[in-house]
């Protein structure tokens, strides 16, 4: 009997938990539509909601339509790649967090400490300095943050194996060093055109997306989160401690070289249209395990789909609260450090509690 | 025995002539001593007119050039100044400014001591607004600073004055500041009578190819000249000078958009060719304008601002404003530089090349 009622128990368990998730899931993305279709309809130009998501229905269902009015190039051109993009970008840094999170074991670690961004910020910084613009501009960031990778790869390396701790070391060297050297480039911009640049540029934007810019960051962004989630076993395997995932027959220094990598092209894509964008990486995976639990396999499409919704969410902020643009790295520090204190508190309190 | 008489009267002739050589020389002497105060509010005490000056501040490297009618007096500039050298007439004028050291100060204006020092300086010019601490290493290392304000017409004749006195040309900077005032009150005359309905949104970027910046118009200098040509700021509503998107500049759709003469690759394509931008009325009717680079960058104040007043004066009201601006600038660049301006000179400091076919450019074609 006592049996029977433990396999009847596990089961019963399961689906509960499974049609929580289900919610949880159609929740986040109700909400990511809700954002999406809201940043679609608002913004400087005043354009009405209906006319907006009519414009965007006649844009999808007849795509070679010539964009004629104002109003319609508002709505295709600025408004809805600078919505793609920033829930791509939004996406793309949560579910960065999350793996690096899973790999380091440690709930503190974001995109940043593996020096991507501030690579990317060197390679972006120098491109301005150069009055290097465009493609050229994205081209240049992206090497250098696959660059910062590289080198902590090369640089945390010892005996043919890089430990968790030298991984995390070199990375905090390596942004070091370019932290510095974009210190420098600042110290010698001109005041009057490059500094200014580099300086908003370095406080991240959408501020100049298009479809093409949208296009460009949208492979990487895509294809490596895609991948991460190929590896989402993998990833769980990783967040146990060393030996017992080597137990599991996991190669742990290459899987995690492997997922390193992706979180480079994804970060790296990011950073390239839209300058450096803090805090999405760290908190909002935290807001998602509190959602979904630590299990990759549903950490990280949530993590991914509330990133996106967030990352719209503050990016229409940033561009309709005033005549100015805000710059999106202070909102998202104003917004992103309180809920993150209020997400370890809380989980702090849950681990006393349980 | 020598008489008591001729003593007194040879001590007293002694004094005499002590006496008379102090008034024939004393005057002589103080005259020598150059003594003001400067926009910081401190005294700035010369024992007679600065033969060396170092501009830590951008645009008063061109206007010591242009005050002193030669570049021998200025021995050290800040590398944005020597960019705008470089890149436009000063150049040619005076290739020799080429040489000047830029090494005193960094672009951001902190001065290096050692190479400020080193230039052995009379007079460093500074920014008395932005901290002491780009100040206090150049007065301790014991070098006579002037400090100057930023932003309006009057601190720039102020301190356009100032700078004349110490370098010992006073009376270059009257003609100067006369020829500021009348054309400023000439346009201002003109420009009450303009009803608000008749005046164009004019909007100027500050900056445009990484990000977009616009100013409000407290504090803008650009704003001001606006203003004064007979335009309205269309950014009025912002905050000091701020970045802003596409979409706010669409919804202002201002008449006319002056892009800056900062950025070296910017050019009025860049309105055109957006998709957005090309669809304000000041693209729809080619009213888009790169400002001019002449002795200096036209946009902010210098010792050519009033060519650029009737450069915008011009562009906003052509029915209204017909100043020969060639002649003008070929009138102005003798005074200033002694030099006399080519057509070929006039055409690049206004970008007739690339902007040649915009509305109302065609006045500033040679005839």
């Amino acid at each position: 009997m006592t049996t029977m009622t433990q396999e009847q128990a596990v089961p019963a368990a399961r689906r509960i938990h499974l049609a929580r998730q289900t919610l949880v899931f159609a929740l986040l993305l109700a909400l990511f539509a809700v954002a999406f279709t809201v940043s679609l309809c608002v913004g400087r130009f005043s354009v009405p909601a209906g006319r907006a998501l009519e414009l965007l229905w006649q844009a999808i269902s007849d795509p070679s339509r010539e964009l004629a009015g104002i109003d319609e190039r508002i709505v295709i051109l600025v408004r809805a790649p600078r919505v793609v993009l920033a829930a791509l970008a939004g996406a793309g840094l949560a579910i960065s967090g999350a793996g690096l999170q899973g790999v380091f074991r440690n709930p503190l670690v974001s995109p940043d400490i593996l020096g991507i961004s501030q690579g990317a910020a060197f390679g972006g910084a120098l491109a301005i300095m150069l009055g290097i613009w465009g493609f050229p501009l994205i081209a240049m960031v992206f090497l250098c943050g696959m660059a910062a990778v590289i080198l902590v790869g090369l640089l945390s390396r010892i005996n043919g194996r890089s430990e968790t701790v030298t991984v995390i070391l070199s990375g905090l060297v390596i942004s070091s060093m370019f932290a510095a050297v974009v210190s420098l480039l600042q110290f010698i911009a001109d005041p009057n055109t490059s500094l200014p640049a580099i300086v908003y540029w370095l406080m991240g934007s959408f501020a100049t997306a298009t479809w093409e810019r949208t296009l460009v960051a949208a492979p990487g962004l895509i294809l490596g989160s895609c991948f991460l989630w190929m590896l989402r076993f993998r990833l769980n395997i990783l967040s146990l401690e060393e030996a017992e995932a080597r137990s599991l027959g996991a190669n742990t220094t290459r899987e995690r070289w492997l997922v390193f990598c992706l979180i480079a092209v994804i970060v790296g894509s990011q950073v390239a249209v839209s300058g450096i964008i803090g805090w999405i990486g760290i908190v909002i995976p935290h807001a998602a395990r509190l959602l979904v639990g630590h299990d990759h396999r549903a950490l990280l499409p949530a993590a991914a789909v509330l990133g996106a919704g967030f990352m719209v969410c503050i990016d229409t902020l940033a561009r309709t609260a005033t005549a100015a643009e805000i710059p999106l790295g202070v909102i998202t520090a104003l917004v992103g450090a309180p809920i993150f204190a209020a997400l370890l508190r809380h989980h702090y309190r849950e681990r006393k509690g349980s | 025995m020598v008489p008591l008489s001729l003593l007194i009267s040879t001590a007293s002739r002694r004094r005499a002539a002590a006496a008379l050589a102090a008034m024939l020389f004393a005057p002589a002497a103080f005259a020598e001593e150059i003594v003001f105060k400067d926009q910081g509010n401190r005294e700035v005490r010369l024992a007679k007119a600065a033969e060396r000056v170092v501009s830590i501040v951008i645009p008063m490297a061109s206007t010591v050039i242009a005050l002193d009618g030669g570049t021998r007096k200025l021995v050290g500039m800040n590398p944005t100044a020597k960019s705008a050298v470089v890149e436009g007439i000063l150049g040619k004028i005076f290739p020799e400014a080429k040489d000047i050291p830029s090494d005193v100060t960094a672009p951001n204006f902190v001065p290096n001591v050692e190479a400020l020092t080193a230039a052995n300086p009379d007079l460093v010019i500074q920014w008395g607004d932005r901290g002491a601490d780009i100040v206090a290493p150049i007065t301790n290392a014991g070098l006579t600073t002037m400090l100057i304000l930023y932003g309006t017409e009057e601190l720039t004749r102020e301190y356009m004055t100032m700078a004349s006195k110490a370098i010992g040309k006073p009376e270059r900077i009257g003609e100067l500041v006369e020829w500021r005032d009348r054309v400023q009150k000439e346009i201002e005359a003109k420009a009450t009578a303009i009803p608000d309905d008749k005046k164009p949104n004019v909007l100027y970027l500050g900056r445009a190819l990484s990000d977009i910046s616009a100013s409000g118009t407290k504090g803008s200098y650009n704003a001001w000249s606006i203003e004064l040509a007979g335009g309205k700021n269309a950014s009025a509503e912002l905050n000091g000078t701020v970045s802003v998107n596409k979409e706010q500049i669409a919804q202002w759709n201002p008449d006319v958009i002056f892009l800056n003469a900062f950025e070296a690759k910017l050019n009025v394509d860049w309105v055109y060719s957006d998709p957005i931008l090309s669809l304000t009325n000041a693209a729809k009717s080619k009213r888009v304008y790169k400002m001019p680079l002449g002795g200096y960058r036209w946009d902010p104040p210098n010792q050519e601002s009033p060519l650029s007043w009737m450069w915008t004066a011009n562009l906003l009201h052509p029915e209204i404003f017909q100043y020969d601006l060639r002649a003008e600038m070929k009138t102005a660049y003798r005074t200033l530089y002694n030099y006399d301006l080519t057509d070929g000179d006039i055409d690049n400091i206004l970008w007739l090349k690339d902007q040649g076919a915009a509305a109302g450019y065609a006045q500033f074609a040679a005839k």
